[in-house]
């Protein structure tokens, strides 16, 4: 089955699961900034949860299928339109063949999961097929979207159950957002107002904001004292504190190894969220030990388990 | 031993060698997501829904104890051409003025020695090159390089990185190996490898456009 791509957006990528156990190599993780919705999209068409599909970034998709599809939309807040027919995200939604597909901009939340049954078919590289686009492997012929490219969808088995995502387990978009995070290794390179100031400001997320990380601003922390730092290696989630002051917090195709004081380290458990984040949304860190993250981790894949089995792989 | 996120626990070590050795070690466990090492010090992630922070801690403490030595007797050397300065090493009469030294001594010097990747990692295969300890004093440049051209030799803090993919980068460039050293749909995507001695050969203009890959 092929989809035929009509506008590409900003940068729509094909996203699966996380390269893992190569950061030692330099390979980052890349994969979905957003698991958890990729994994609630897949849901709805019958794929596994970390099948590949594309992510959207701010603006949307369109798209034209050349023959019958099962596809479902999950992620940031946007109009999406079948035909042009208002359609629900969070649905198994049936096109026939020629139909049209259009995902329109991100209201709240800064990506949007387009997952199809049978799973798109797309390159494999270093042992995902998610893109890594810096490098340029992965995925579509590791770049974005364009306008005219023909994606190829893995033949399905059986058309999927028609279903909806229970209310209970479709995330909120916000523009507000907390995430629960330790101590990072550098974190004594802040001194004791640092600290406090570090899970006490409002942070809003400034215009540098992508698939590699984001900037976030409302406060500034002196961390040069200390000098020149080893180099070090980083992770998704890891709050940098460069020569400006400014925190970086980075994401799924972050660097492996950073430079900078690394002062806190967001918690697994709320890594997903980062993927929704967008230029001027507020982020607030709320500090946790290790144990109370775990517990919470525990928590929350108990909460998921019953929509989505295999949550411990994805969150 | 700390803590150094939820999932993640680090340990510091003497050198890059020995955080290597750590990660290698740490590595053929299999207990653990992601064994990474730094200059100084080798971080592991663990799978949090499985494992405790203090489990992992003791974990890692029992593989400090058990860590082998290093051994490098046996590391493969590989000679990587390099053509300098120029339109390839755009930062070569920088550094020489930096060094007190002209070109030429500073390629006899650079070709003379040998060398061991200390690690990859930045991007994927970029490889940091120990041992340049003539250059220990080299700063970054001030501000990036925009675009580097996959191959770039870089000179930084008495270390060479080689650059395998297009992009930003800060370190100063003397100059550019045809070589391909990354490239992700090789059944070896990655040349170097850390622990592996490297020398440089210096090559001319008209030798590196004739053996530039395609």
């Amino acid at each position: 089955m092929t989809i035929r791509v009509l506008k590409p957006g900003l940068q729509t990528t094909v996203q699966a699961g996380p390269r893992r156990g190569q950061r030692h190599l330099g390979v980052p993780a890349a994969g979905a900034a957003d698991p958890l919705s990729l994994a609630l999209a897949n849901r709805l068409v019958g794929n596994a949860l970390l099948a590949p599909a594309l992510e959207t970034t701010l603006t949307g998709v369109s798209l034209r299928f050349e023959s019958r599809a099962f596809v479902a939309v999950t992620g940031a807040k946007a109009e999406v339109r079948l035909n042009g027919e208002r359609v629900k995200r969070h649905r198994t939604l049936a096109i026939a063949a020629g139909g049209e597909l259009e995902v329109g901009a991100a209201q709240q939340g800064a990506r949007n999961y387009v997952a199809f049954a049978g799973g798109i078919a797309a390159e494999d590289a270093l042992g995902s097929v998610s893109t890594y686009l810096p490098a340029g492997f992965g995925g579509f012929r590791g770049r974005a979207l364009r306008a005219g490219d023909l994606l190829a969808v893995r033949r399905f088995d059986a058309a999927p159950q028609m279903l909806r995502t229970p209310k209970a387990f479709r995330p909120r978009a916000g523009s507000s957002l907390a995430l629960r995070a330790c101590d990072g290794a550098e974190v004594g390179m802040l001194n004791k107002e640092s600290h406090f100031d570090l899970f006490d400001t409002n942070f809003s997320v400034g215009l540098r904001a992508d698939r590699m990380g984001l900037q976030l601003e409302g406060a500034r922390f002196d961390v040069s004292s200390g000098g020149r730092l080893a180099s070090a290696p980083v992770f998704p989630g890891t709050l940098q504190c460069p020569e400006d002051g400014k925190p970086f917090l980075l994401s799924v195709d972050a660097q492996t190894i950073g430079g900078y004081p690394r002062v806190a380290q967001v918690a697994r458990a709320d890594r997903h969220l980062i993927g929704q984040l967008r230029p001027g949304d507020h982020v607030r860190l709320l500090w946790r030990d290790a144990d109370s993250a775990r517990e919470e981790l525990l928590a929350k894949h108990d909460y998921w388990r019953e929509w989505l089995p295999g949550i411990s792989g994805i969150v | 031993m700390y803590c150094c996120g939820d999932d993640l626990v680090a340990a510091d070590c003497a050198d890059t060698r020995s955080a290597q050795a750590l990660a290698d070690h740490l590595r053929a466990s299999g207990d653990w997501l992601e064994c990474v090492a730094g200059i100084a010090s080798c971080v592991a992630q663990f799978d949090l829904a499985s494992v405790t922070a203090e489990q992992a801690e003791q974990r890692l403490l029992a593989a400090v104890q058990s860590v082998p030595p290093v051994r490098d007797l046996d590391a493969e050397l590989i000679e990587v051409p390099v053509c300098y300065g120029g339109e390839h090493g755009p930062d070569l009469d920088d550094v020489c003025s930096l060094l007190g030294i002209d070109r030429e001594a500073f390629i006899d010097q650079h070709t003379g020695g040998e060398y061991r990747v200390d690690m990859l990692g930045f991007t994927p295969g970029f490889a940091f090159i120990g041992g340049f300890e003539a250059a220990r004093e080299v700063p970054r440049r001030p501000q990036p390089r925009v675009r580097l051209q996959p191959g770039s030799i870089g000179i930084a803090g008495g270390r060479t990185g080689i650059y395998t993919l297009p992009g930003p980068g800060g370190w100063q460039i003397v100059g550019r190996t045809p070589l391909r050293l990354f490239d992700p749909g090789a059944e070896q995507p990655f040349r170097l490898r850390a622990g592996m001695r490297v020398r440089f050969v210096a090559i001319s203009a008209a030798e590196f456009d004739a053996g530039r890959p395609a």
